[in-house]
C-alpha cells in the first residue's frame, strides 16, 4: 500500500498551490490524471483579479463588494473578504516565483477591465493568464521536485472513508492499468469543475466530475450544483473558450441587425456586464430570432480595436479563430455563443478549505477541497471572470496550510487494502461484463444534448422534468455499453466510460437542484420564476445522495458588509 | 471518404506495430483530433492517444500526421488529406511508444528538469511585484508560449542520432529564463547550456520552428543562448570558437578563409579535436579542394570591417 | 534572363567546382550572371549567433548591391538562401529596423529599399519559363540515372520564408531532373539535415545524420545524389569516407553540384565541370551515362 502524509488529487492551479505549501513540511503526493501542465487551469485566457491598483485606484472593499453583487448575493462573505483581502499577496508570489505578467510602461504589473468589476483588476499574461501560472506553479514543483511525488495519469476512483474520517484514495495507474490504494492522513480534492455534462463547454475533455461524485458517494453533500455558468463568448459550435478579455479591450457584442444589444439589458456596463447577465442577453436575442444569419450565435467584433491593439493584447485567441473557425478577428467578426464554462457549485467547504458534511460546517476529517470542485462559496450563484484563477490560488494555499496544520501529530487511520481494491477491481470487471448492446458514444450525446436545451441557460419545471427522466434512461443505458479495449495496457476507453457514468450522476445532480430552486439568482435562471426570491431561497442547496433519491437540504448564506440588494448594471 | 492508416502498437497483444485502416467521412470543420475521436468512438474504441482540452492549449495531443508532427486539434482533417485521401498517423518521434499513438514523454520531462527552469532571482522579494518593462516581457514573451506538447521534440534531426541533445524544447525553456530580466543566473545557464547536449549541438534543421504549434519557435530561442554566452565570454567550446572565428573570418575579408576557421573552432590546444581534422584535411588536399594558402578578401571590403566598427563587433 | 549572381564562400573554396560549373550551366542556359564581388558572407546563420543586427546589416548591403544594378540575385547555396530570405524577411516586416540597418549602412552609400528578389538556382529553373529553356537547350539527356535529390534545410524551412511549392514534400529538384531525361529518386531523407552545422561541435551525430541520409538514398536505389547546397556537398562528399554506416557496408555514392547535372546535360564535360576533384569518386555517373555499366 503506498503511503503518503498527504495525497492532493488534481494538479492545476489549486492543486500545485496546495503542495507547495504542504510540502514545507510533509511528505505529499500530486495524483493527476493527466500531466500538470496539461490541467485546465492552463486554458484560463483572460487575468486573475487583485485590487492592486496598478491601473486605477482600487480596494478590498469594491472587489468585495463587485464579487458579491456579481454573485447575486448567494457568497459567503466572510469568506469573500478574506479572499479578496489575500488577493495581492497572493499576486506578488505568483510574481516573485517567475511568473510572467504584462506590464505597465512603468513595469508594474498591468491590470484590465473585465466583466463585472468596476475597476481594472485584472492582471493578466497576453491572453494566456491560466497558462502562464500553471507553468510557473509546475516549476515550482520542479524546483522542489525531492519533497512532492507527483503521479502522472494516475485515476482517482474513490474516497476512503472510515465514518467521519478521510483516510485515503483508491487509485489506478492508467498507463500499467494496475489499481492501487494510497493510504493518507490528508486527503485534498482539486479536480475542477464538470463542464463536459453539456454539449457546447469550453471545458477539457477531463472536466468530469470524478472527484465531486467521488465525495457524494460517500455521503459528503454537492453544495449549489445548479449554479452553472455560461460564459458568453464560446467559438460558435465549438464552445471554445474566447476571452472575455476580448470585451475587456472594448470589443462590441451585435445581434443579427447590427445592434449593440447589450444596452437592452445591462445599459450601464454594455459588454462588461457579468457574465450570466451576458449569456441570457444573448440567449434571448438568438430565441428572438435576432441571431446572426438565423442562427445560434451571435457576433463578436473587435475590427474597431485595430490590428496593433489585437496582436498586442490578444495573440492567442485570435489564433483560435482563425485555428477553429477561419476566421481572423481583425478583419471580421467572431460568432460566439454561450457555452458551459464554470462550476460554482461543488463540494462545500468552510473558509479553510476543510470540507463540511452539513450546514453547521460539520468537519469530514481529514478531507480537504479547493479550486473549482469546491464550493466555499466566493463566487454565490455566479463567478465575475478573472476571480476563478484566484480562488485556486488562494484556496490552493489555505488548503496546503490547513492540511500541515491538521496533520500534524495525526497518525494513519484503518485501511483495508484488499476490500478496497476489490471494489475498483468489480467496477472494472462488471464493465467488462455488460452485454454491449448501447452505444456509450451515444449515451454521452444524447446527455450532453438535453443538459444544454433543457437545464441550459433558461430553465423551466417541464424542461427539468423531462431532463431528469431522460438522464434517468441513460443511466439505465449505461449498465448496458459495449467496450471495445479489455486491455491494463493504456486503456483510455474505460477510464472515458468511468468518466460518463460521473457525468450522468453529476447532470442528475444539477438538474434535481435547478429544479428544487424557484428562482432566478445568478447563472441559474427559471423562466417560470424569472425574479429573485430572497424571502424562499436566499441559501445554498446541499444535495445529498440516499438510497430513496436525492435529498436537498439548506445552507444559509453569511452576510456581513453588504446587505443583500437588487442585482442591476 | 478519408482513410486513416494508423500506426498501432499494443505490447499486450504484440511486440511489433502494425497500421491498420479505417474509413471515415470528415464531417464539416472537424478537426483531426475530432476524427480521431470519431473512428475511436464509433469504429474501435482501442484506439489510444492523449487528448484533453482540445483548443490547442494544454499539449497533450501532439501526433505524427503524414510524417510530421502536429497538434491534432489545431488541425482541420481535411488539410491533412494526401494525394489518396489518406492521413497517416503515427506516435510522436525520438520518443518509445507505450501504446498505439500515446508515447513514454519521461525523457522529455527529465530534459526539461535538467536546464533548471525555475526562477533564480537575486534577491530577497521586495513588498510588491519586481519591476520588468513591456521590452523586458518582450524578451521571454514568445518562449512564454510553449505548451510542451512535443511536436518540436519529435521532429528534431539532432535527437534523431544523438539521445544526449538537450532538445529544443528544453532550451527555449531555459531561454525563458536566460532572458528574464529577473533571474539572477545567466552566467551560470549559459555555461551550462553551452556543455555538450546544449546549444551547441543544434543543427539548424529548423524542423523545431516548422512544427512548433505556438510563437515559441525553438530554434530561435536557441540562437538568443548562443548570442547572450558569447556575449558573456563563455568561449571554451567548439560552437562558441567556430561562431568567434567565422565571425572574425568575416571581418577581416568579407568571406571565409576556410583553411583557418576549422582550427580555430577546434581550438590551439584541443590536440584530439585538431588531429581529427587530419583525415578530411589530407582528402582535401589530395583532390585539390584546398583553398588558397593566401586568402583573398571581398571587393570593397573596407566598408564591411567600417559596419562592424560600428557595431562594436 | 539576367541576375546578380551570390556565390557564397564555399562555392569559392572547398567546392570550386559549384562555381565552376554553376558558369557552365548559366551559359548553356543563355543566362546571364554577374558576379556579386563585392558581396560578403551571408552569415550562415552563425554570425547571427554572435550578432543578429550585424548579419542583417551585412546582407541588406548585399541587396543593395543587387538593387544598384537593378537585379534579382540568384544563390547556389541552400544555406545562403535561407539566411538572405530571413534577413529580408525582418527587415520588411519591421519598419524601425529596417530604418536602423540602413542607417549603418548610409556611410557606406547603401540603402536597402526591398526591391530585389531573392531565388535559389533551382527555383530559377523550376518555373515555366525556366524548364521551358532547360529543355530546349538539352544536349545530352541523363538517360538511365538515377538520381536522389538533396534539398538543404535552410531553403526549406521555415516554410513561411521558403519559395519552395511544398517544402514536406518538395518536387522541384525532382521536375528539373526528370526534365534532363534522368529518373527521380524520392525517398525521406531529401528535406532532412545532413548535420553540416554541428560537424565542428558534435562530429558523431553530424555523420550520423549524413549517413542515414545516404544509406536512404543507396537503399532507394540512387546511382548519385544532387545537392542545391554545397555545406551539404561537404557533409555528404568530403565527411563521406568517415561515415562508418557505409563503410561497414563497403558502400558509396557519389554527390553532384545541381549545376553540375544541369550542366552535364546541356552537353558539358564531367572535366569541364570539376567532377573529377570530388572526394567520392563520379566515374560511376560518365559509365551510366554512357551506357557502358547498369545502373543499381
Amino acid at each position: 500500500m503506498i503511503e503518503h502524509d498527504v495525497v492532493i488529487v488534481g494538479a492545476g492551479l489549486a492543486g500545485m498551490r496546495c503542495a507547495l505549501e504542504a510540502s514545507k513540511e510533509l511528505d505529499v503526493a500530486v495524483l493527476t490524471k493527466v500531466y500538470p501542465s496539461r490541467s485546465h487551469s492552463g486554458a484560463a485566457q483572460g487575468g486573475i483579479a487583485a485590487a492592486l491598483g496598478n491601473s486605477e485606484p482600487d480596494s478590498w472593499e469594491e472587489h468585495m463588494y463587485d464579487t458579491v453583487k456579481g454573485g447575486d448575493f448567494l457568497n459567503d462573505q466572510d469568506a469573500v473578504e478574506e479572499y479578496v483581502k489575500a488577493a495581492p499577496r497572493i499576486i506578488y508570489e505568483l510574481e516573485h516565483m517567475g511568473c510572467v505578467f504584462s506590464r505597465t510602461p512603468e513595469g508594474k504589473i498591468a491590470q484590465r477591465s473585465f466583466g463585472g468589476h468596476s475597476k481594472p483588476r485584472a492582471c493578466f499574461s497576453a491572453d494566456r493568464t491560466g497558462h502562464a501560472i500553471l507553468h510557473a506553479l509546475h516549476e515550482q514543483l520542479m524546483k522542489n521536485e525531492k519533497s512532492v511525488k507527483i503521479y502522472n495519469e494516475w485515476y482517482m476512483h474513490s474516497l476512503i472513508v472510515d465514518g467521519d474520517r478521510c483516510n485515503g484514495v483508491v487509485v489506478s495507474n492508467i498507463q500499467t492499468g494496475e489499481v492501487e490504494v494510497i493510504r493518507a492522513k490528508a486527503v485534498v480534492f482539486c479536480t475542477g469543475g464538470y463542464g463536459r455534462v453539456y454539449k457546447i463547454t469550453s471545458n477539457a475533455f477531463a472536466s468530469t466530475a470524478d472527484g465531486v461524485m467521488a465525495a457524494f458517494e460517500v455521503g459528503i453533500p454537492l453544495e449549489d450544483p445548479e449554479f452553472v455558468q455560461f460564459h458568453p463568448s464560446g467559438l460558435f459550435r465549438q464552445g471554445i473558450l474566447f476571452s472575455e478579455a476580448a470585451r475587456g479591450e472594448g470589443a462590441y457584442l451585435l445581434n443579427d441587425k447590427g445592434e449593440r444589444f447589450m444596452e437592452n439589458y445591462a445599459p450601464s456596463r454594455m459588454e462588461l456586464a457579468p457574465r450570466d447577465i451576458v449569456s441570457r442577453a444573448e440567449q434571448s436575442e438568438i430565441d428572438a430570432g435576432r441571431g446572426v444569419n438565423g442562427e445560434d450565435c451571435i457576433n463578436l467584433d473587435l475590427r474597431h480595436l485595430g490590428e496593433a491593439r489585437i496582436m498586442e493584447r490578444l495573440p492567442q485567441i485570435r489564433q483560435l479563430a482563425i485555428d477553429f473557425l477561419g476566421i481572423d478577428c481583425i478583419t471580421d467578426p467572431i460568432p460566439i455563443q454561450p457555452t458551459a464554462h464554470y462550476s460554482m457549485g461543488g463540494i462545500p467547504v468552510d473558509k479553510d478549505c476543510h470540507v463540511i458534511l452539513d450546514a453547521e460546517n460539520t468537519r469530514m476529517n481529514g478531507f480537504f477541497a479547493a479550486g473549482e470542485c469546491a464550493c466555499v462559496s466566493v463566487h454565490g450563484g455566479n463567478r465575475l471572470g478573472t476571480n476563478s484563477l484566484l480562488d485556486a490560488v488562494v484556496f490552493g494555499e489555505r488548503a496546503g496550510k490547513s492540511v500541515l496544520e491538521y496533520v500534524r501529530g495525526k497518525d494513519f487511520g484503518n485501511v483495508n487494502e484488499g476490500q478496497e481494491k476489490t471494489k475498483v477491481l468489480e467496477k472494472f470487471e462488471d464493465v467488462f461484463q455488460r452485454d454491449g448492446s448501447e452505444s456509450y458514444n451515444q449515451i454521452r450525446d444524447e446527455m450532453k444534448e438535453i443538459m444544454m436545451s433543457h437545464c441550459g441557460v433558461f430553465r423551466d419545471e417541464e424542461k427539468l422534468k423531462v431532463c431528469i427522466d431522460t438522464l434517468k434512461g441513460l443511466q439505465e443505458r449505461f449498465k448496458k455499453g459495449k467496450v471495445t479495449d479489455k486491455g491494463k495496457l493504456f486503456n483510455t476507453e474505460i477510464y472515458e466510460i468511468m468518466e460518463l457514468g460521473n457525468m450522468l450522476s453529476m447532470a442528475e445532480v444539477i438538474a434535481a437542484a435547478a429544479l428544487y430552486r424557484q428562482e432566478s439568482r445568478g447563472g441559474h435562471s427559471r423562466t417560470d420564476y424569472p425574479k429573485r426570491d430572497d424571502k424562499k431561497f436566499l441559501h445554498h442547496s446541499m444535495v445529498y445522495d440516499s438510497s430513496d433519491g436525492f435529498v436537498i437540504k439548506t445552507k444559509p448564506v453569511v452576510i456581513t458588509k453588504f446587505p443583500v440588494t437588487e442585482r442591476t448594471y | 471518404m478519408a482513410t486513416f492508416r494508423i500506426k498501432r502498437f499494443n505490447p499486450e497483444k504484440q511486440p511489433e506495430p502494425y497500421f491498420e485502416e479505417f474509413e471515415l467521412d470528415i464531417p464539416d470543420g472537424a478537426t483531426l483530433l475530432d476524427c480521431m475521436n470519431e473512428i475511436k468512438w464509433t469504429l474501435d474504441g482501442s484506439l489510444s492517444y492523449r487528448m484533453s482540452c482540445r483548443s490547442a492549449i494544454c499539449g497533450s495531443c501532439a501526433v505524427k500526421a503524414n510524417g510530421h508532427a502536429i497538434l491534432a486539434c489545431q488541425r482541420q482533417g481535411e488539410h491533412l488529406l494526401d494525394n489518396d485521401d489518406t492521413i497517416t498517423l503515427e506516435p510522436l518521434g525520438n520518443m518509445k511508444p507505450i501504446k498505439d499513438l500515446a508515447v513514454d514523454f519521461t525523457p522529455f520531462w527529465d530534459k526539461i528538469n535538467k536546464v533548471k527552469p525555475y526562477l533564480e532571482p537575486k534577491d530577497e522579494p521586495p513588498a510588491k511585484e519586481r519591476h520588468q518593462s513591456p521590452e523586458e516581457f518582450l524578451l521571454i514573451d514568445d518562449s512564454s508560449t510553449c505548451i510542451m506538447c512535443g511536436a518540436c521534440y519529435s521532429d528534431c534531426n539532432t535527437l534523431e542520432v544523438d539521445d544526449d541533445f538537450l532538445g529544443p524544447a528544453a532550451l527555449a525553456k531555459a531561454q525563458r529564463f536566460v532572458g528574464d530580466s529577473r533571474d539572477s543566473k545567466t552566467l551560470q545557464r549559459v555555461q551550462d547550456l553551452s556543455e555538450p547536449g546544449g546549444i551547441w549541438d543544434c543543427t539548424h534543421c529548423g524542423e523545431c520552428v516548422e512544427r512548433c504549434p505556438k510563437p515559441a519557435r525553438p530554434f530561435d530561442r536557441i540562437k538568443e543562448i548562443m548570442t547572450v554566452a558569447l556575449e558573456k565570454g563563455v568561449h571554451n567550446n567548439n560552437g562558441a570558437r567556430h561562431a568567434l572565428s567565422f565571425t572574425n573570418s568575416v571581418k577581416r575579408s568579407g568571406n571565409l578563409n576556410e583553411n583557418r576557421i576549422p582550427v580555430e573552432s577546434m581550438g590551439f590546444f584541443n590536440i584530439p579535436g585538431l588531429l581529427s581534422l587530419i583525415p578530411i584535411g589530407l582528402r582535401m588536399l589530395l583532390k585539390g579542394k584546398v583553398p588558397p594558402i593566401i586568402h583573398h578578401s571581398i571587393e570593397e571590403v573596407d566598408d564591411v570591417k567600417r559596419i562592424f566598427k560600428e557595431l562594436d563587433q | 534572363m539576367k541576375f546578380a549572381l551570390f556565390t557564397g564562400c564555399v562555392a569559392k573554396g572547398a567546392t570550386r567546382e559549384l562555381m565552376l560549373s554553376t558558369t557552365k550551366a548559366a551559359e548553356g542556359l543563355g543566362f546571364e550572371f554577374i558576379e556579386m564581388k563585392s558581396a560578403s558572407c551571408c552569415g550562415a546563420g552563425v554570425v547571427s549567433e554572435k550578432s543578429p543586427l550585424l548579419a542583417d546589416a551585412l546582407n541588406a548591403r548585399s541587396f543593395s548591391i543587387a538593387e544598384k544594378q537593378g537585379l534579382d540575385i540568384v544563390t547556389i547555396c541552400s544555406t545562403c538562401q535561407g539566411t538572405l530570405k530571413k534577413t529580408e524577411a525582418h527587415l520588411n516586416e519591421d519598419k524601425e529596423y529596417k530604418e536602423k540597418v540602413n542607417d549603418i549602412l548610409e556611410e557606406g552609400g547603401h540603402q536597402y529599399n526591398g526591391k530585389t528578389r531573392i531565388k535559389h538556382f533551382a527555383n530559377i529553373l523550376a518555373t515555366e519559363e525556366g524548364m521551358a529553356r532547360l529543355k530546349s537547350r538539352i544536349k545530352r539527356p541523363l538517360t538511365g540515372l538515377k538520381v536522389a535529390a538533396f534539398y538543404g534545410c535552410y531553403v526549406l524551412r521555415p516554410s513561411e520564408r521558403s519559395d519552395i511549392e511544398n517544402p514536406d514534400n518538395p518536387t522541384e529538384m525532382e521536375d528539373i531532373f526528370a526534365a534532363l531525361g534522368a529518373t527521380p529518386v524520392y525517398y525521406p531523407s531529401r528535406v532532412k539535415c545532413c548535420g553540416f552545422p554541428i560537424v565542428m561541435m558534435n562530429k558523431d551525430a553530424s555523420l550520423g545524420m549524413s549517413g542515414n541520409a545516404l544509406q536512404d538514398a543507396i537503399e532507394n536505389g540512387a546511382d548519385v545524389v544532387a545537392t542545391g547546397c554545397p555545406l551539404c556537398h561537404l557533409s555528404l562528399d568530403s565527411y563521406q569516407p568517415e561515415i562508418e554506416l557505409l563503410q561497414k557496408k563497403n558502400q558509396s555514392i557519389p554527390i553532384l553540384h545541381l549545376p553540375q547535372l544541369v550542366a552535364l546535360a546541356l552537353g558539358y564535360t564531367p572535366t569541364q565541370l570539376g567532377m573529377d576533384s570530388h572526394i567520392v569518386s563520379t566515374l560511376k555517373i560518365n559509365q551510366i551515362l554512357s551506357g557502358s555499366s547498369s545502373s543499381h
